[in-house]
């Protein structure tokens, strides 16, 4: 470029020089102006030309800075890339004993166990074994003070009808000297009485135990099969349902063949006042024939006779209708 | 736990499979006896009641312990109701320094207060 510059340069020039010589020798010559003007022309050309000869070469410089930005840009993209390959592949995995047994469950089965154990696991609410939830756990020395501290703290916060009365409670916690003063003052406007907890929480002072009960244990299944080894009996097989239908179904096995006997003996009852009612009107009817054979004697006095046998068949009568019936 | 089921394998094997003419004790299933059994272990009080009635020094019930452990396995484990106790117990059950220092009333109580704060703080946020 600077060649091609420099031709046109030394191209005005000379035709520079060649006007100013003619001139000089007072033989000016249009052509030489004419030289001078297209060389100047073409030399502004070349100008333009540089110019964009330089924008050009900005631009490529430009360029190439832009593509060395790109250029660091992916290679310090791969280069993280592949930092965080080796990362992740050398992250330490949670390895599971292979050897270790593992079972299969469905989030169901885990939801459904954790609803049935969750009356056995956690305590109801309110229940704090006496463990303060307001202190940070495993700091027994601030639990301690805790109980203290929000006693004074309510004291103080509590309206009072008169400011004397907020005076003395605020002024008395603080005094060591006095300590039965305050908290009676406390419980008056804060807590209710003892024997008003209880009734408004059902769980007050209640203890929750994670395991089961001793009255549990000794009102189990155990504590029964032990009962019976203690009477001499022998749990196994020994079922106190199963005796119980048993007995129940002897009961009703005696009951039915009390109520068979019971019929059986009523009918035999009936049978043998029949067969008497029978032997009876029998004799009877011997007694009226030979009564009968007795013959004039027994006339005098008919009527009396006659009401005895008329009382007696009335008697045997009713007897001889029960038998028909049957 | 599980080398010493590698090391007893045989009894640790849990129950067959109960067939419909399954032997009642007092009108129980043995299943319902064992699990209320290996949950009463919950118990420490229970386990110093035990100890005073010199079963953990017996052979045969150290057996049975062992045997017990089929309760921390499927199908078994979903049946207790109390299986953080149950499960510790059982599994300090089978360490012979356990079963002979929870004859010591301050060890139950140890475990009584521990086990009381347990319930309460395991689920509490810090």
């Amino acid at each position: 470029m600077d060649k091609y510059m420099d031709e046109r340069f030394e191209r005005v020039q000379r035709a520079l020089t060649s006007l100013i010589d003619s001139i000089t020798k007072y033989t000016p010559s249009t052509t030489q102006a004419h030289d001078l003007a297209a060389a100047d022309k073409e030399l502004s050309d070349g100008l333009t030309e540089l110019q964009t000869h330089q924008n050009n070469l900005l631009r490529i410089q430009e360029l190439r800075k832009e593509t060395e930005d790109l250029d660091a840009q992916i290679k310090s993209t791969v280069s993280l890339l592949w930092s965080t390959r080796k990362e992740i592949t050398g992250t330490p995995t949670t390895s599971y004993p292979s050897s270790g047994p593992r079972y299969d469950f469905t989030y169901t089965d885990l939801l459904n166990y954790a609803r049935r154990i969750s009356p056995y696991t956690l305590p109801p609410p309110g229940v704090t074994n006496g463990v303060d939830l307001s202190a940070p756990p495993a700091d027994q020395q601030a639990t301690a003070s805790a109980e203290q501290t929000p006693v004074t703290a309510t004291s103080d916060s509590v309206p009072a009808p008169n400011g004397a009365a907020v005076a003395s409670t605020a002024s008395q916690p603080t005094d060591p000297s006095q300590p039965d003063a305050a908290p009676q003052q406390t419980s008056f406007s804060t807590a209710l009485p003892e024997h008003m907890t209880e009734a408004v929480n059902l769980l007050e002072g209640a203890v929750f135990y994670p395991w089961p009960g001793e009255e549990r244990i000794r009102s189990g299944a155990l504590d029964l099969c032990q009962r019976l080894a203690d009477a001499g009996v022998d749990p196994k097989g020994y079922d106190p349902e199963e005796q119980e239908r048993q007995r129940q179904a002897e009961a009703e096995e005696r009951k039915r063949r009390e109520a068979i006997e019971d019929a059986e003996r009523k009918r035999r009852e009936e049978e043998r006042f029949a067969q008497m009612a029978r032997e009876r009107a029998a004799a009877a009817e011997r007694e009226r024939l030979m009564s009968h054979d007795a013959g004039g004697a027994g006339q005098a006095s008919p009527g009396a006779a006659g009401r005895q046998e008329k009382k007696q068949f009335q008697f045997m009568g009713g007897l001889d209708d029960d038998e028909d019936e049957d | 736990m599980s080398s010493e089921n590698v090391a007893v394998p045989s009894p640790s094997a849990p129950p067959a499979l109960p067939t419909d003419d399954e032997p009642k004790y007092g009108g129980h299933t043995r299943f319902e006896l064992e699990l209320e059994f290996v949950q009463s272990l919950g118990n420490p009080y229970y386990l110093n009641h035990l100890a005073a009635r010199k079963l953990l020094s017996n052979p045969s019930f150290v057996a049975y312990l062992d045997y017990l452990q089929y309760w921390s396995r499927p199908p078994y484990l979903k049946y207790l109701t109390y299986p953080g106790p149950t499960l510790k117990n059982l599994q300090l059950l089978q360490t012979e320094r356990f079963r002979q220092d929870i004859i010591s009333p301050d060890l139950v109580n140890a475990m009584v207060q521990e086990g009381m704060r347990a319930a309460v703080e395991w689920h509490r946020e810090t």
